[in-house]
């Protein structure tokens, strides 16, 4: 009797088992280092009681800009009026489509950029920036 | 007697044990995998894309950043400020002003306004030149509001094939808020339009470190005055009933109903009545499109320079699906609700159709409550997938004034008026 108590509480366990892996519905307890970036939770803010209304200053986020010749030269003029996420975000363009905007720039906007100075960030910007050599 | 048989009992139990694990093991290994008994894969960072094809993604790929009075958004630049507004705040009728879209032209942005300096000028061509403080403002005009679409000229920019240079938005550079305010007309009136003013100018706080007479040191935008929209606009005070986030104007902005964001100069501070057209680099070489249908053309032809171009003005008819967002798997057989939004700048939504067969047929959506023609209006259509597979959705809208959704895309050096039909796959799961 005790035998067959053995054999068939075996048996249930084995058919436990089985069913948990063959018929398994769902599966848990997986978890993976993502590193340590998240986004802050920003102090709540507390004003003055005056008739000024203030945001604060705006934080800014530097992109690693390609590196190479002429990578100064973007520091340098580029970034008087914006910051050079202005180049990081484009898609990538052809170097005719940089030349056209380093030229907008200085002809449409008035940017100061001696022309020596804007041909070595054309020569950057369409050696780091078309589509067949953007690395991201 | 009980024991040896009881022990040859255990032995051979173990060996069946045994025999079944590696059995298991083998079928684990070789047989055919149960989907969940596999190792689940983390997240993944989104590749930042740049291209040269269109971005695939709803928003831009960037990445999230918090900003002054606002809710982490999609970081596009950083001097001047550009940010993203994320696809789920789009569920709602009104966008929330901490998730409200961020674009501006010029580096030098408020960020602080003192309201005891600060005036609002209307000068120019006029009778009695006003400046106006901010109580008198709220106290001396009538107290208006209008639900209307902010949306940049650009948005979905980075959907242009080929890809034009310009801020990279996906389609969340758009927001729609309850704007409270003054009639622009009023202020007008008060200060008296002498005879002979054609348009009139606005500009607010920003600055640029550009030389003067540049677009790169003022940004000033123009109405003309036989515009029928002069009488719709609004100086907003209030944005959702609450005072404009510093980003998005504090401590007026320009509302212009219908038209794109471009003309709802933010911060707004001098009205200017000009007796000359604004020729300023804004208005003549700027936020221009063609003078073509649909505002349409091809690099070729630009290049030819026979392109003639016209300011934008208004808004074309646009419909999206915000949920389901492709994200979720779907199982089959369950009631689905599609949700999401349309609006158009010529005028109320008269439908909203949605195909689940990547425009084959289109079933009529329920429009939800309307809040005014210049508004977002949800929409909503309950459909259950009956079978697994991967389901195009599509949507479009047909504006009051019969304007229908076209399903090609649009290309002008600018990268404005982008229309297209939206698509969105949909992933359905057998379910049992």
């Amino acid at each position: 009797m005790r035998n067959r108590i053995w054999y068939l509480a075996g048996v249930t366990a084995l058919c436990i088992l089985a069913a948990r892996v063959l018929y398994a519905d769902f599966r848990a307890g997986y978890y993976t280092p993502a590193g340590p970036e998240t986004i802050h939770q920003m102090l709540p803010s507390v004003a003055s009681t005056d008739s000024t209304y203030d945001a604060g200053q705006y934080p800014i986020y530097y992109p690693e800009l390609a590196p190479g010749d002429g990578k100064n030269d973007v520091e340098n003029n580029c970034e008087l009026c914006h910051s050079p996420r202005y180049i990081a975000m484009q898609p990538a363009l052809p170097a005719q489509a940089w030349s056209d905007e380093v030229n907008k720039m200085r002809k449409t906007f008035g940017a100061s950029i001696p022309e020596e100075t804007a041909q070595k960030i054309i020569q950057y910007l369409g050696t780091h920036y078309t589509p067949e050599t953007r690395k991201r | 007697m009980g024991d040896s048989k009881l022990g040859f009992t255990r032995r051979r139990l173990l060996k069946t044990l045994g025999a079944a694990s590696v059995t298991l093991a083998a079928a684990q290994i070789f047989g055919e995998p149960n989907a969940a008994g596999q190792e689940p894969s983390g997240l993944q960072p989104a590749p930042e894309f740049t291209g040269p094809g269109a971005n695939p993604y709803w928003t831009s790929p960037g990445q999230f950043a918090t900003y002054p009075q606002k809710a982490p958004l999609i970081l596009l630049t950083d001097r001047p400020v550009q940010l993203e507004t994320p696809r789920h705040y789009f569920l709602s009728t009104f966008t929330p002003n901490d998730a409200f879209f961020v674009r501006w032209h010029l580096q030098t942005i408020p960020n602080a306004v003192d309201l005891k300096e600060w005036r609002l000028h209307v000068e120019g061509n006029v009778e009695r030149p006003l400046t106006l403080s901010f109580p008198e403002l709220v106290a001396r005009f009538k107290s208006v509001s209008v639900a209307a679409v902010n949306q940049c000229s650009g948005n979905s920019r980075s959907r242009l094939q080929p890809r034009v240079a310009g801020g990279q938005w996906g389609n969340g550079a758009m927001g729609n808020a309850a704007w409270t305010g003054v009639k622009l007309r009023e202020i007008l009136d008060a200060a008296g339009v002498k005879s002979g003013s054609v348009q009139v100018q606005f500009e607010g706080l920003d600055r640029g470190l550009g030389p003067k007479g540049f677009g790169s040191n003022r940004f000033l935008k123009s109405l003309d005055l036989t515009n029928p929209v002069i009488d719709e606009c609004l100086v907003a005070y209030a944005m959702n009933g609450e005072p404009l986030p510093m980003l998005n104007g504090f401590p007026v902005r320009l509302i212009v109903p219908g038209y794109f964001a471009t003309y709802y100069v933010k911060s707004l501070s001098w009205i200017r009545v000009l007796d000359t057209p604004d020729d300023n680099f804004w208005m003549k070489a700027a936020y221009r499109i063609p003078d073509a249908p649909r505002g349409n053309t091809t690099p070729e032809d630009m290049k030819s320079g026979k392109v003639a171009t016209v300011p934008i003005a208004r808004m074309p008819v646009r419909s999206f699906l915000i949920s389901p967002d492709g994200s979720t798997k779907i199982p089959a057989g369950f009631p689905l609700r599609l949700r999401g939004i349309a609006f158009s700048g010529y005028g109320g939504m008269k439908k909203v159709e949605v195909s689940t067969d990547n425009g084959a047929n289109w079933s009529e959506a329920r429009l939800g409550p309307d809040e005014g023609e210049y508004s977002f209006r949800t929409w909503s259509l309950d459909w259950t997938p009956k079978s697994a597979g991967r389901h195009p959705l599509a949507v479009r809208a047909t504006d009051a004034k019969g304007n229908v959704q076209p399903d090609e895309g649009v290309w002008n050096p600018g990268g404005y008026l982008w229309n297209k039909i939206e698509r969105q796959e949909i992933v359905v799961g057998d379910a049992s």
